[in-house]
This record gives C-alpha cells, structure tokens and sequence, in this order.
C-alpha cells in the first residue's frame, strides 16, 4: 500500500489527475506534487503558498489521488466487477475560518470529483446549515466536509460522534493563519486532538494525517506545531516558490493642507477615488470598521450619484442573505465597487475585482498585503493597492508599509494558550455528547500545544468547577451541571445540555438585534447599547440604507425606509486592531527620514511641511530619541509621549505611568491613545521632569506595577466579559434568537465582582489577569519598549499649543482613568463640578 | 445620611437600608435570598458564601438601629426553597422577637406556607404606614402618600472634569417616590436617567453622599 517518492508519479490516481489537469491545459505547481508526495508518505505538515496559486488543490488532490489509488487497488486486486465504495463516511474535514468560504470550496471540490468520476459528496457544516441537511449527514457522513471550528465541537456535543470519524483520514485546516492566533484555533486544537484520540482507541492501525494551509506568518514553524504538537508523527512544511507582485500607490491630494491632522474617515480624498473606481472593472474598498463603511459609502453615493446601483456595502452586521446576494454579485461583475470591512479579508477570489483600495492604516504589514491579494488573483498577475490616508500622519505608515513589503517583514501570531474558559467549554460539550473520561482527556489536552503547561492542580479545579460547582472548601450539593454515569462525565439535564449547544464557540458579541422592515425582509443587526440610545423617530444608517426607527418587538428592530438623505452611523464596538510590533519599528526608522525631504519617497516629501512645522513648535523624534510634551491648555495638564507601540500597548503603558507619577502625589488622569502614543491629561499639574522622567518609564518592578496599575483600569473585568460567556457562566441570546430566562439574568461584570470578593483562586478570574497581561498589555513588547526609551535621549518639550503630532490623539481617543486618589475624595471633587456634570450627560446623547 | 422626607426622619445606610428611627422600622428591598444557589442548581458556579454575607450585613444592621419591624420592599426571594432560604432560616430562628414584613415583588412566589414558616408577614400589593407607601414597584398614579419602593436596582454614573466617570449604587428620590438600592451584591445596576428635581444618594464603600 505505501508508496514512496518514485511510485507516487508512476501511481494510477496521480496520472489520472496529471491527465486531468492538463485537458484544461494546467500543470500543477511544484509545492503542489511535493505536499502530494509527503502526504502520500503520511507526512504531517504545513503548505505556506500565497492565494491564487491552487493552495485548496494542494491538499484536496492529495486525498483524492489516494482515493483513485485505492480504488484502484481493489479493482485489480477483486474480481468484483462493479466499482466497490472504499468503505463509506468522511475521509477528508476541512477546517475553514470562515462561512462565506465554504460554498465556494465545496463548488470547487465537487467540479473536481464530477469531472474525476470521483462519487464523493461533498458537505458543508456550519452555523448556515439547514436543519434536513444536518439529519442527513448524521445518517450517512459525507465524505469531504467543509466545517468551521465552532460546528466541530457541535458535532462532538452530539451523541454517537465516534461513528462520524472511523474512516477519517486527513484534517486540513485552511487558512491557518487566520485560526492561530484566536481562541477558535484553541477550539480546532482541541476538536482534534479528541477526534485523533478516538481515532487511536478504535483503529490504532489507521493513519490520520494534519495539515495545514497558511499565507505567510512570522512564526511558520510555530503554527505547525500548533496544529501538529505530536512528536511522533511525521511533519513537513511546504513552501511555495512562488512571489506575488504587488503595487502599492497612496493617493495624495493636490495639497497638503487639504489632507486633515486627525481624524479617521478621509472624506475628503474621496473625490479622488471616483476616477480609480471608474477606470477598474471592480474595486474592493477596505475599511477598518463598520461605521466608517457606512459613511463611505453615503459620501461616494453624495459625490456620485451615477454609483447608485453599482456599488455595495459588505460587513459582519449585514444579513447573510444581503451578503450572499452582494458576493454573487461581485462574482458576475456586477458591481463597480465593494465598501467592506474586514469581511471580505479572506475568503473565495473575485475574478473580476482588479484593484483594492485601503482607507486608513491597515496596522499591519500581512493585514495590508493580504488585502492587496484580493486583486488579481491569477497567477503571476500583479495586485494593485491604493493607499488612502485619513490624517497627514498615516501617510508614514503608507511609506513603511512599502519598504516591509520589500524586506517581507510580516508579522507573526502568537497562539493562544491556557485558555481555561475554553477548556471548560469544551469539557462540559464532550459531556454534553458521549461524555468523557477524565484521565484520557487529561492525557489528550496535556498533549495539544494550548494545555501542555496545564498542572494537574488547574486540571482539578476545572474538573470541580464543572462536577460540583467551585472549590472543595464548599461542598455544594445543589449543584447540576457534569456528572459521573458508570464511569463517564455526563450532562444530564437536557435544559442545561440544550443551553449549552446554542453558546458553543469563542466569539462573543455583544447583545445584538436583528434589523428589519416593518413590512418584512432583514437588513442586519445592531448592537443593543445603540438602540438603546435613539428615539423612535430617529433615522440611522445600515448596510447603506437610511432607515427610520420604529419599534423593538420580540429583539427584532423594526424599520421603515427614511426620507432622509444621511443619518447618524451606529458605532459598532470592536474591530480595532492595534499598530503591530514590525510596523512600529519600521515607522519609527521613517521619522528619522521625515525631515531630509527625499523627493525619492513621495508620501514622506508630501508630509514634509508638516514635520517642519512640528520641528518648529516642538521636535520630530528620530528612532534614538524619545519625546515628551507637556501642554498645557484650558482643559488641564497634557503629557503626550510617542513610543509608536501600538493602541493595547500605549493603554498600559499610559495606566503604568499614571501609576507611578500618583506614588509620587496623589492625582487622577484621564487616558488617550491611538497607535503612536498616548495621553495623561489631569486638571493638577502633573509632577514629571527630566529628573525623573527615566525613573517613571522603568522596567523594574514592571510585573508588580502592572499588575497595580491594570487592577485600578479594570482591564482584567474587561476580559473577563468573553470569558464569563464562554465559560458558561453569562448567557446571550442569540441574534432573533432570544432565550428569555428571567432568574438566571447576570452580567460579566457581576460574576467578576463575585469572585473578586468570594473566590479569589477562581482560574477564570486568572485567566482574565492572564489574558490582559499577555494580550491586551504584551508584556514582552512593553518591557522592549521600556527598555528602548531608557536607551533613547528623552526630549521634553513644554508648550501651550497642540501639535501636529498629538492632535490625532486629542482627536482620535479611547479614554479610560486611572487615579490614586480615595474613592470619596473623588466623588466629593468630581461632584464639586456639577456644571460639568450636567452638560457631560447631554454630550453622551445623542 | 440623615434626611427629612416628608417631615419624618430617614437615615440612609451606606448598607443600602433606610432606617426610619421613629417607627423603629429598618427598610431594605431586593435581597434576592436564594440567587447564588438557583444559579449553581443550573450549573452556574456562584459561591454560597454570597448569601451568608448579606444576612451577616442585616445583622449588622440590626445591630447599629434599634429595630422592631424589618421592612422588606420586594424581591426577598429569588426563585425556589433551596439552600440559601435554609440559611435564612436559620438566621431567622436567631432574631425571634424581630417582625419581618415582605411586599411582594415580582420574585417571590414561594407557597404561603414557606413564607408563614420562615414567620414573614406577607402583603400582597403594598404596605401604608403614613405617609409612606411601601411598594415594590412605582405605582402609575400619585396620591397623597409618598412611596419607598425598590426593583429597579438604581445605579448612577458621576462625571467628572477630563472625561472621568464611576458608577455607584444609589437611592433615587424623586417627588413622589424614593427608590431603594438593591441589597444583595449579587445584583447589577440600572442606570438612572435624572429627572428635573431628582435627588441622588449615591454608595461609596465608606459613605452615603449626595449628588
């Protein structure tokens, strides 16, 4: 049966896809035979090509080539005549980040089989899959099944799950990249990690095989041992030698004083992006957020009225069926252009998309180039990006981004880990399903990369948490969730187990509603805090529609079609991405050029005026230097300071400075930042100076002075909000899908309270610490940034103005406080100013 | 907080209770007794110590305020018998010669018989001691009393100068009503939206202050 390197080319399977593919005169490229190879050798392994080179084929040939082998085999080997089935039931699972994919890939894979005389079927398993399509694949598995890794642990929280995976050979989890570095690439860990598992117990002999399918990441080998952490199996990665050309070109206006200092959305370059869309058969516009999609496109529609009709909005709020519809119509070319949001990141190729512009920092070097990608796809075509700024200073990002696409300085993603939220999920779905034994999936998760460091303490505190409801120091024994069933855990309540299966998955929203007509068809969701906020009455937009609010009945939002011409914008929360480390230091690098005006790097002569009038009211920091400026204005004490780290960075770092100055006198801050720097403003002065200025940004003690600092800015609680509802401790209704349950009505926030106060050694409450530490806070990049600005010559500058490179954080901010003040002492001061108080409140509605 | 409602003497606990001296009438709302236990009965972990340390607060209570009556304006119970109304038993079984009166609020629905075992006089809509009304609920029409109620759990956010705001629990007087701050810690907020001539005694853990 096996094959080595020679027979593979001489085999049966691999002439007859050789043959095939050349009848539509293609040949497969050399990564493509080379993971065909090692796949047939039982290699494990990883295929790193970039979109639009056959990166699907790679994998799924490899299968069918061993399919037709096999059926090969036992036509030459039986005397049976009629073509024998090779043992029925899925043989490949294919992991796909995202829903939108899987149409489109299971099309692909079925044309390949048709065409092959393959009598596979190829399924789709995911949140869209209807209810007769399910039943059906639970009485006979298909054998490809295109799946997402929230319905992986939906088919393991179901009863019977072994029989779905005997005659599995090979899990492929595409877009690799995109999984690694969330929670939901821990749910694909774990999901087969358990599959593997029951794949050992009942067909030792059978070999399962891992692969992975990622565009280029910093950390390749890591993802691999990710995905495949199991030392005795063989792994590979497969490189494709293959460049993708790329284009990048920022659009500039005919001024500099025209392009604002701040802001976020870049209206006024849009004039110049009506001759691009006209001249391109379609056009891919990429905003950073949903609300600024919405207005992008209200203005082009405003600028252009001939766009009417010819243009589509794109993002996660829109209903599914709108954005098939809109996808569809990319496909037949229908439209001229696309506004769109991250949605549209990955996922199946637009043949007729041939340019791409992105609005605003992408703030990241893969993030960008990945976009670029979704124009030209074909082979050796080349993609064109247009860059577009929002504020004068974006226009250095577009100018490092050029180079790091040069140097391919792409950034890596760091894999989730000890995610105990997860890991209780998880428990508590294997016994909502078959239910478990504990010691072999100790055994198991001990085995995947996200729990190798899980102790065996941790491992029963989860096990109490789910089994009798919290430490041993209580026994509870009211407490129903996992119990033992002749040497099983088990779910036995089915209101519990039901509850549980409608939350399955990492990805919490906040509570959405469902938006649609009052004379019926769904427009898209919205976050509940914004209807919260408008009257009826009140016209808002959504997908490109300015739409009149009514009513909410039964967690629907009802809508009429407004006579208005533009509306508010809902701000949808999340979604913003923070500068990433590689950019940072590449941004750094360019200021020390901002200054020497080389006509040579267009964006950065364009922005030379401005650098020159920050050189004159204050000082242009070069990549050894460290600048600080003091301002003081009518609304207090200013310190602004540059470290280019990043938003999550710059908000620890600005909490951490805000504690150590209040050691110093007791003081309270509020906090801005945006991906260059920060801000403290206070309405004392606040006590820094050269003296002490290296002492405040120390990296000693910076664990402990974190740790103080975080607590005040609740940070953790802020983390504990995903944690709680993945967890099980906090229900959300699903969107439309509203589960009224009166008495078990809580929030987050509660339970952080909760635990704070009455279980301090609550793992959750960790985790929360944990994941502000090293996500929100990267600990690692702070203390290099730290270190950094102890090396750097510290500039201080003190002024009564605003300048140019502290506007777009003034402007562009996330405030939080901070204070070392007494509670009391605060809210005497702070209602002292009623004035201020009052006309807040106005400022917050709408 | 002393204040003067109505011509009576009312003193606001940082506790969350009312203290209405001449009465010698204690007034607490929203206990919720039996939350953190109907919560781990559907597998949601909770720590029972929750409970104890709200009856372990009543206590202390009784203990600064010389009490004949403790009022309760609805929500005592939170859902079913279950161990933490045994607690309550116990801790009941220790203040015989206190009175214990509950208008209902929209939680309790324990049996008449379960509310007669703990010894808790029971009304059904509303409670008058002139001039109060003590009701779980705001009633929509005003009359000459002046009702204390509780439900809504009112929390208030207080801004400050550069954007700074805290978020606190609250009594909410208004012309005709006064609202109690839920007792339990194991409650949440509703934010408040002030109306023109609204009072706010907003908790601190050290004291009640007015906003």
């Amino acid at each position: 049966m096996s094959t080595d390197s020679n027979s593979l080319s001489k085999s049966y399977g691999y002439k007859t896809v050789l043959k095939w593919l050349k009848q539509s005169k293609k040949k497969p490229f050399a990564f493509q035979t080379e993971a065909w190879q090692y796949y047939a050798e039982g290699y494990s392994g990883m295929v790193n090509a970039p979109t639009g080179f056959g990166k699907t084929f790679s994998m799924f040939l490899a299968v069918v080539i061993e399919e037709l082998n096999i059926i090969n085999d036992l036509k030459t080997t039986t005397t049976t005549t009629s073509k024998k089935r090779t043992g029925s039931g899925l043989k490949l699972l294919w992991i796909t980040p995202l829903r939108s994919l899987a149409k489109d890939l299971a099309r692909a894979m079925r044309e390949v089989c048709d065409e092959l005389e393959l009598d596979w079927i190829i399924g789709v398993r995911n949140g869209d899959t209807s209810q007769t399509d399910k039943l059906k694949q639970k009485k006979q598995m298909p054998e490809v099944l295109i799946i997402t890794p929230e319905s992986m642990h939906l088919l393991l929280a179901q009863k019977g799950t072994i029989s779905n995976f005997s005659n599995l050979r090979c899990i492929v989890a595409d877009e690799w990249h995109e999984l690694i570095g969330s929670k939901r690439g821990v749910l694909a860990e774990l999901a087969i990690s358990r599959i593997r598992g029951l794949l050992l117990e009942k067909h030792p002999e059978r070999l399962l095989r891992i692969w992975g399918i990622s565009a280029t990441i910093g950390n390749m080998e890591e993802a691999l041992d990710v995905l495949v952490p199991y030392e005795e199996v063989l792994k590979v990665t497969v490189k494709a030698d293959i460049e993708k050309k790329i284009d990048i070109r920022s659009v500039l206006p005919d001024h500099i004083d025209m392009l604002p200092w701040a802001g976020h959305l870049g209206h006024k370059l849009a004039h110049k992006l009506l001759p691009i869309i006209h001249k391109s058969k379609t056009t891919l516009i990429f905003t950073n957020t949903r609300g600024q999609a919405e207005l992008w496109y209200q203005n082009l529609l405003k600028l252009d009225e001939n766009l009417a009709g010819l243009i589509a909005i794109h993002h996660g709020s829109i209903d599914h069926e709108l954005r098939n519809w809109i996808e569809d119509a990319i496909h037949t070319g229908a439209l001229k252009a696309v506004i769109s949001t991250s949605s549209l990141d990955l996922g199946v190729d637009f043949k007729p998309v041939d340019t791409v512009v992105q609005v605003g920092s992408p703030k990241g070097v893969a993030r960008f180039l990945q976009r670029a990608g979704r124009s030209g796809h074909s082979p050796y075509e080349t993609s064109t990006i247009y860059f577009l700024p929002t504020h004068a200073l974006e226009l250095v990002e577009a100018s490092a981004i050029k180079e790091a696409a040069k140097t391919h300085d792409i950034e890596s993603r760091q894999p989730v880990v000890m995610a105990f939220d997860t890991l209780i999920q998880y428990l508590v779905t294997l016994a909502v399903g078959d239910g478990f034994d504990d010691k072999l999936i100790y055994k198991e998760i001990k085995e995947t990369f996200a729990y190798r460091e899980l102790l065996d303490s941790e491992w029963a505190w989860i096990m109490q948490f789910i089994t009798s409801g919290g430490d041993s120091l209580a026994a509870y024994n009211e407490f129903n969730k996992v119990e033992l069933v002749d040497g099983l855990w088990k779910v036995i309540s089915r209101q519990i187990a039901m509850r549980h299966r409608l939350h399955i998955g990492t990805i919490v929203s906040d509570a959405m509603l469902k938006v649609k007509y009052l004379t019926g068809g769904y427009i898209g969701m919205l976050e509940e805090s914004f209807i919260a906020k408008i009257k009826p009455g009140n016209s808002f937009a959504l997908a490109g529609r300015v739409l009149e609010f009514i009513m909410v009945k039964d967690m629907t939002v009802l809508v009429r079609k407004s006579k208005l011409k533009t509306a508010i914008t809902p701000s949808w929360l999340g979604g913003r991405l923070p500068l990433s480390a590689n950019l940072g230091v590449i941004l750094r690098r360019k200021y020390n050029e901002a200054l020497e005006n080389n006509k040579a790097d267009e964006e950065l002569s364009f922005i030379f005026p401005l650098f020159e009038r920050q050189a004159k009211v204050s000082h242009v920091p070069k990549d050894d230097e460290f600048l600080i400026e003091l301002i003081d204005t009518k609304d207090g004490h200013h310190l602004f300071a540059y470290p280019f780290e990043g938003r999550l960075v710059h908000e620890v770092l600005a909490a951490l400075i805000a504690y150590r100055i209040g050691r110093l006198k007791p003081i309270s801050f509020s906090i801005a930042m945006n991906d260059y720097g920060f801000e403290l403003l206070s309405e004392q002065p606040i006590p820094i100076d050269e003296t002490n200025m290296k002492e405040l940004f120390s990296p000693e003690n910076l664990s402990e002075d974190i740790v103080a600092s975080i607590n005040a800015t609740e940070m953790a609680r802020r983390k504990f909000r995903d944690i709680a509802c993945i967890s099980g401790l906090v229900f959300q209704g699903y969107p439309g899908k509203y589960v009224a349950n009166k008495h078990l009505q809580s929030s987050s926030s509660l339970f952080f309270n909760v635990f704070s106060d009455y279980d301090k050694h609550n793992l959750l409450l960790r985790q929360a610490y944990d994941e502000a530490f090293y996500q929100q806070i990267e600990e690692p990049r702070l203390a290099a940034a730290l270190q950094r600005i102890q090396q750097s010559k510290i500039i201080m500058i003190r002024t009564n103005r605003y300048t140019p490179l502290c506007f777009p954080i003034k402007v562009d901010s996330l405030r939080e406080n901070m204070s070392t003040e007494e509670l009391s002492q605060r809210i005497e001061r702070m209602t002292a100013e009623t004035e201020k108080k009052s006309r807040r409140k106005n400022d917050h509605r709408l | 907080m002393t204040i003067d409602c109505r011509g009576e003497e009312l003193i606001l606990d940082k506790e969350r209770a009312i203290y209405w001296p001449s009465k010698r009438v204690l007034i607490i709302s929203d206990i919720h007794i039996g939350k953190s236990a109907h919560f781990r009965k559907h597998g949601i972990p909770v720590p029972s110590t929750l409970g104890q340390k709200d009856l372990s607060r009543i206590t202390k209570l009784l203990d600064s305020y010389p009490t004949d009556l403790l009022l309760i304006t609805g929500d005592m119970f939170h859902n079913k018998m279950n161990s933490d109304v045994e607690d309550f038993k116990a801790w009941r079984q220790e203040h015989p010669e206190l009175k214990v009166a509950l208008i209902k609020g929209n939680h309790d629905d324990l049996k008449a018989s379960d509310y007669a075992g703990l010894d808790i006089e029971i009304h059904e809509k509303e409670m008058l001691m002139f001039p109060f009304r003590f009701i779980h609920d705001k009633p929509q029409t005003t009359d000459a009393y002046f009702n204390i109620t509780g439900h809504i759990h009112p929390g208030i956010t207080i801004y400050g100068k550069a954007r700074q705001q805290l978020r606190l629990p609250c009594f909410y007087f208004s012309d005709t009503c006064a609202v109690l701050p839920a007792f339990s810690a194991f409650t949440g907020l509703s934010n408040i939206k002030p109306g023109k001539g609204d009072v706010f005694y907003a908790i601190t853990p050290t004291q009640v202050v007015a906003v």
